[in-house]
């Protein structure tokens, strides 16, 4: 091996590492931003449950409405795994994927205590903007699959609560998820466009590394 | 993987069948309708409500606190839009007995009161609930312009949901003159029935 092609494969590894270390530190950030947005929602929709209607009523008998449980055990239980992965092992994989799950979950949630507002249905637009900071295109399919999964097994088996019809056509879910779609492309282009200057800002590092080297060797 | 990894992952399998069971609980649980009416077939003579004879009359009997039927009055609203001055729109508030007058002046209330061309009627006592056969706070019935019953259910597809349903749209193509599969669909809401034994109605 000659001192030329040493020299540029240190630095195609330096380059490398600097790629590495950047990613990582975005995916350790984005998971502990997550977290806290997580926590938030849960507070949130505790919040709703117990603003908008905290009671529900049978003739004149006054009864505990059932969104106050939900938004507490079942808010809980959908951000507490994340959470959880966040902060014990930030950067993983399955980190971003879970995270991404009950992202969407909450989404899903808070819909149900807002008593599936179509205000509330923008959520899922701002889940799926906030999962693209991993820069990470594999994670916005799997926010994606749970939206396209929540709204099949919706139409399968309660298909009126989403299409308001009770027998709806088998793809009726795909023109639905094709929204969410059309958001994904757009934020898989800005995911490669944010990798790809990552990539380009290690190189220069990594260059600007080597020359500074090479000057101090001289 | 370490093992601690292989801990994260059940932990997280455990986790999506936790969640995912909860969400399916909670579509069940909204989508389960509350009693259905057993409506007159003809508009009551029993009824102290007026029903004029050259235009439908449809009237929502609702639970003035039942916080499911706040999706009930938001898809009134919508469907009043639509079918505007042609159906003389009633909506009749419970006041169940022992209740003080004004009890019934709830939110929703104000927000029925909101709607154009919608009358707000308190039900004293749930009289006309139960001249009308009705048990389930939103339940919609729809006398035509001969004072049949043609639709009797509700306006919304889940408990507390808004959104499009069977209900609006029987009432839209009643309304249109248009031909009609189905007069009734399920209803979801608060119990009516003041008596706590007689509830059938979820909340």
């Amino acid at each position: 091996m000659t001192e030329g092609s040493g020299n540029v494969e240190r630095l195609v590894r330096l380059a490398e590492d600097r790629f590495d270390a950047h990613r990582d530190a975005n995916y350790r950030y984005t998971d502990r931003m997550l977290a806290y947005l997580l926590i938030a929602e849960w507070v949130f929709g505790i919040l709703l449950s117990l603003v908008i209607s905290p009671d529900a009523w049978e003739g004149k008998s006054r009864i505990l409405n059932i969104h106050v449980p939900l938004a507490i055990l079942l808010g809980g239980a959908i951000v507490a795994v994340p959470v959880l992965l966040a902060f014990v092992r930030p950067g993983w994989i399955l980190t971003r994927h879970v995270i991404a799950i009950g992202q969407l979950l909450t989404s899903a949630l808070l819909i149900h205590l807002s008593g599936g507002r179509i205000e509330t249905h923008f959520h899922v637009f701002g889940s799926l903007a906030f999962l693209a900071f991993y820069r990470d295109w594999k994670v916005l399919i799997t926010g994606t699959l749970v939206v396209v999964a929540d709204h099949f097994l919706r139409g399968a088996f309660y298909p009126e609560s989403v299409y308001g019809i009770t027998n709806p056509e088998w793809w009726r879910f795909l023109e639905h998820a094709f929204w969410v779609v059309f958001i994904d492309i757009v934020l898989l282009i800005s995911c490669l466009r944010g990798v790809k200057e990552m990539r380009r800002l290690a190189e220069q590092s990594a260059q600007l590394e080597a020359v500074a080297l090479s000057h101090m060797r001289g | 993987m370490s093992r601690r990894d292989v801990g994260f992952v059940l932990l997280a399998v455990v986790w999506l069948i936790v969640v995912v069971g909860g969400m399916a609980y909670t579509w069940r649980y909204k989508t389960i309708p509350g009693k259905a009416a057993t409506a007159p077939e003809r508009w009551p003579a029993a009824s102290e409500l007026r029903r004029p004879s050259d235009r439908p009359t449809l009237v929502l009997l609702a639970h003035p606190r039942c916080p499911c039927s706040r999706a009930s009055i938001a898809e009134l609203a919508r469907l009043q839009a639509v079918i505007g001055s042609k159906v003389q729109t009633i909506v009749l508030f419970l006041r169940p007995e022992g209740m003080k007058e004004g009890w019934e002046r709830s939110d929703l209330w104000s927000k029925a009161s909101e709607i154009p061309g919608v009358a707000i009627v308190a039900d004293a006592d749930g009289r006309e609930a139960r001249v009308f056969g009705t048990h389930t706070s939103g339940e919609v019935l729809y006398y035509d312009r001969s004072g049949i019953l043609a639709y009797a259910g509700g306006i919304t597809g889940a408990r507390g949901h808004e959104g499009t349903s069977a209900g609006f749209r029987t009432i839209v193509s009643l309304v249109r003159g248009q031909r009609v599969d189905r007069r009734e669909a399920p209803v979801f809401g608060c119990s009516l029935d003041t008596k706590s034994t007689e509830s059938k109605g979820r909340t």
